[in-house]
């Protein structure tokens, strides 16, 4: 009995791939423009940051020098009104009020009440 | 609405007028206001780093706030700064008011102001000996030659005052 059997040179090549042209470069190309894009985005970031930190370095300092002066100024003030308080008190109640520290502890503290003239 | 009293709360009543206690030596105040002093900093800094080490330490070391106890100190601080701002303004007024009329027009950002900056430094270092020099760094931000922050809009009067310095300098 015969069979159906394949032919004798063989089947004719299937095609199974699809004859798309490659278009553009190698991927390893792409990866390159990729990492150096990047690269020079952190570099330019990284400057930016060093230099925004100095710039603020540059103000602390700044501030840094000033602050005795305004602290010296602000405790002649507050010792100013402090002593004159105190003055005040004792015109009106004679010398008995010697000091007008509230605690006990002998520190100095910011006048809080202002004198009103009327 | 209908309301006509008169503000009780009105801050001229509350200040007291009365000056210091004759028993403490009178100091003259500074009297600058922000931008000449942010200005003139790094100059009081270098000149009076001394006293204002000594006031810091006497208020640190102080019981309490140290307000009575460091007064001397605080007078010598106030002295000094003002001797500075009096030198700066005998010897360098054009480029120091340039300087602190840029910083009031630049929100007090130093970066903005490099260029009065530059001249107001020649001319206190030749003239007074100061130096501007942030301390613990390696590189003077100041100096930097092309710095990334620049302001967008250059104050005009520093950039036309430095470029005339520069002339003079080639001439």
């Amino acid at each position: 009995m015969s069979q159906d059997l394949p032919p004798l040179q063989g089947y004719p090549a299937i095609q199974w791939k699809r004859n798309i042209p490659s278009r553009g470069f190698r991927p390893s190309i792409y990866f390159a423009i990729f990492i150096g894009t990047m690269g020079y985005g952190w570099y330019a970031t990284i400057n930016g940051i060093h230099e925004r930190r100095e710039l603020q370095r540059e103000k602390i300092w700044s501030r840094i020098y000033l602050q005795p002066l305004l602290i010296a100024e602000d405790d002649r003030d507050n010792v100013r009104r402090y002593y004159n308080d105190l003055k005040r008190s004792k015109e009106i109640a004679g010398d008995e009020i010697t000091d007008l520290k509230v605690y006990n502890d002998g520190k100095f503290r910011t006048p809080h009440y202002h004198w009103v003239d009327n | 609405m209908g309301n006509k009293r008169e503000p009780s709360h009105n801050h001229t009543l509350l200040i007291d007028p009365e000056p210091l206690i004759k028993e403490i030596p009178q100091v003259d105040e500074v009297g600058a206001s922000s931008a000449p002093l942010v200005s003139v900093s790094y100059f009081i800094g270098d000149r009076c780093a001394p006293y204002n080490e000594d006031f810091m330490l006497c208020k640190e070391q102080a019981k309490d706030g140290g307000e009575i106890e460091c007064l001397k100190e605080g007078r010598r601080v106030t002295r000094c700064a003002s001797s500075v701002i009096r030198d700066i303004n005998e010897n360098c007024a054009e480029s120091f008011k340039l300087h602190w009329q840029c910083l009031n027009n630049s929100n007090y950002e130093l970066f903005k102001c490099r260029k009065a900056e530059i001249l107001l430094n020649k001319c206190v270092f030749e003239k007074l000996q100061l130096e501007k020099k942030i301390p613990g760094v390696k590189e003077q931000i100041h100096l930097k030659e092309k710095p990334i922050y620049k302001p967008i809009v250059e104050d005009r009067p520093s950039v036309i005052a430095y470029d005339l310095a520069k002339k003079e300098k080639h001439s």
